[in-house]
């Protein structure tokens, strides 16, 4: 098992004159949990179908634990838990008819692995999957994939309309998965995503992979927006000489500021005053990779 | 009934089928009610026909132009253009959705993730419309039968079911065009358009051929020539017409399998 789970060289994918993915190097090493970022429209979706054989590289190619994509793409299938983007379920079948037809296609699925499954993501299987929520159907979408304990789980866009609480099962199943050694490559346009359960993240842009990095690196060079109320106003002096903090305004004893990395600093200075509440803007990839993204604005601009 | 693609695909036409075949029943049996009338009422009956254009006979009776024998009533009532419509209609709607309206409703990434070749897919597919045909078949043909014992019809059961397999085969052939055009382009609605055009067009081909000309000639293009114009009902399943459109079939079956298996899916 020293493949690499998956591996793809050049990979490149045009519909017509339209970008799919533009010159994909991607490695997602054995037993590593590989998280996928970009915005919506970036490549993110067309990546994982070239993956899965649904759609064919217009040049470069891609291997899955040491298997050929397009050649062996049945035996790579055999292998995978796959959860598409936008999930469409047959709607006239209940959840427990669904996963028992997926089931049988692989050939017989553990009965209590499916049950086990079921009970930990609170779904309940004896509805008609018309009458789901999406949240509802999104996990009858998890438990096809998990179901089969496949060496490799392609998730896109997996939390997609889970609660929160469902949310973290969801993060202890994927951490179980790496503990028995399996990979996980999962796609979402939201970073807090991808830094709760992943090793590494992989960050596309209009059709390219701009940066692969770890997560700490990442946390460490994200940009988190702050926001913090004072009971009374405070002095700009007192935040605006701070290291890896910019953009600082104070407003009738509001503070704005952009913080690079840990937001330790501000906190600490803030300490000397009465705060009343701190908020933390969730920044979009955007904002919070200016340093991959804002090489690429100036060449739109 | 989850146990595969192709049983699957028969449990979701389940409904479908059981109506078509509810309908397909009752057809029969009211048309067989209607029998005695038109054989007691005899030559007035055919002296009425006789005061249309024939041209306007031929577009919906083609050369049966005899309404009061078993073979001649149930050739022109049904066997020419009411019986063929129907099994086009079912078979143009089941092809047509086999891999397109899969692929429309967005279920198709999910049903080939598994370990499944692209043509075995599509191939079960096929069969399952293949064997749902057959089974409307079946259930026109006993509906003749009720009627026939009701109203004392002197004809063969098995010539019955020459002309009803025949429909069946034809039906087929166009479910097999709806099919392949459905698998090239993953629209479902420019399959069904496109096969119910060509449909039409078969014919009235076949139909006005006797009548015109210039048309004669290209009688042998229109698929509703193998199925009737050897008249099954009278003679027998001609095994060339039917080899003729089971060959149709076979080959855009291959086309669509091939096609499948080369090209991108949409999302």
């Amino acid at each position: 098992m020293s493949d690499s789970a998956i591996l793809t060289e050049g990979l490149t994918k045009y519909y017509g004159d339209q970008r799919g993915v533009i010159e994909l190097d991607i490695e997602v090493r054995p037993g590593e949990v590989f998280g996928y970022l970009g915005p919506n429209g970036a490549g993110k979706t067309t990546t994982i179908r070239l993956l899965l054989d649904l759609v064919r590289p217009t040049t470069g190619h891609a291997t899955i634990l040491g298997l050929e994509c397009r050649r062996d793409s049945r035996q790579i299938r055999r292998r995978i838990g796959y959860l598409p983007g936008e999930l469409s379920l047959y709607e006239n079948l209940t959840g427990a008819e669904l996963l028992a037809y997926l089931g049988h296609l692989r050939g017989g699925v553990d009965r209590k692995s499916i049950e086990s499954l079921a009970g930990r993501l609170d779904s309940d299987l004896s509805r008609p999957i018309r009458t789901l929520s999406q949240g509802n159907k999104q996990k009858i979408g998890l438990i096809q994939a998990f179901m089969h304990k496949p060496d490799l789980l392609i998730l896109d866009e997996p939390t997609n309309g889970l609660d929160p609480l469902i949310q973290r099962e969801f993060y202890r199943l994927i951490a179980e998965v790496k503990a028995e050694g399996r990979a996980v490559f999962l796609s979402s346009h939201i970073l807090p995503e991808v830094e709760r359960g992943c090793d590494r993240v992989g960050i596309i842009r209009e059709g390219r992979l701009v940066a692969v990095e770890t997560v700490s690196a990442l946390k460490a060079q994200a940009l988190r927006q702050l926001e913090i109320h004072f009971a009374t106003s405070v002095p700009l002096e007192a935040f605006a000489h701070l290291a890896g903090v910019h953009d600082v305004t104070v407003e009738n004893g509001v503070l704005r500021c952009a913080v690079v990395g840990s937001v330790d600093s501000v906190i600490k200075a803030a300490s000397q005053f009465e705060v009343v509440n701190v908020i933390n803007h969730e920044p979009s990839i955007e904002e919070a990779f200016l340093t991959y993204y804002g090489q690429g604005e100036k060449h739109v601009a | 009934m989850l146990r595969s693609v192709f049983l699957k695909s028969l449990r979701d036409q389940r409904r479908a089928l059981m109506w078509w075949g509810i309908g397909l029943v009752t057809l029969a049996v009211m048309m067989m009610l209607f029998y005695p009338n038109v054989r007691d009422s005899g030559a007035a009956m055919e002296e009425y026909m006789k005061s249309f254009p024939k041209e306007l006979m031929a577009l919906f009776g083609g050369e049966f132009t005899e309404f009061t024998s078993p073979e001649g009533f149930l050739n022109s009532e049904l066997f020419f253009l009411i019986v063929p419509l129907l099994f086009l209609i079912f078979t143009i709607t089941a092809g047509s959705s086999a891999i397109a309206g899969e692929e429309e409703k967005g279920t198709l990434d999910l049903l080939l993730s598994n370990p499944l070749a692209r043509w075995q897919v599509a191939l079960e597919k096929f069969f399952a419309m293949v064997i749902a045909t057959l089974a409307l078949a079946l259930s026109f043909w006993s509906g003749i039968a009720v009627g026939r014992v009701a109203v004392e019809m002197d004809i063969g059961l098995e010539r019955v079911a020459a002309a009803t397999l025949s429909a069946a085969i034809l039906g087929m052939a166009f479910g097999a065009l709806a099919f392949a055009l459905g698998c090239i382009s993953g629209n479902r609605g420019l399959s069904i358009g496109v096969t119910s055009a060509v449909g039409v067009m078969s014919y009235l081909l076949n139909a006005l051929a006797p009548m015109v000309e210039f048309l004669s000639s290209l009688r042998r293009l229109s698929p509703f020539y193998y199925y009737i114009g050897a008249d099954p009902l009278r003679n027998g399943l001609s095994l060339g017409h039917a080899g003729v459109l089971i060959a149709l079939s076979a080959a855009l079956l291959a086309v669509a399998l091939v096609a499948f298996e080369r090209r991108d899916l949409a999302v």
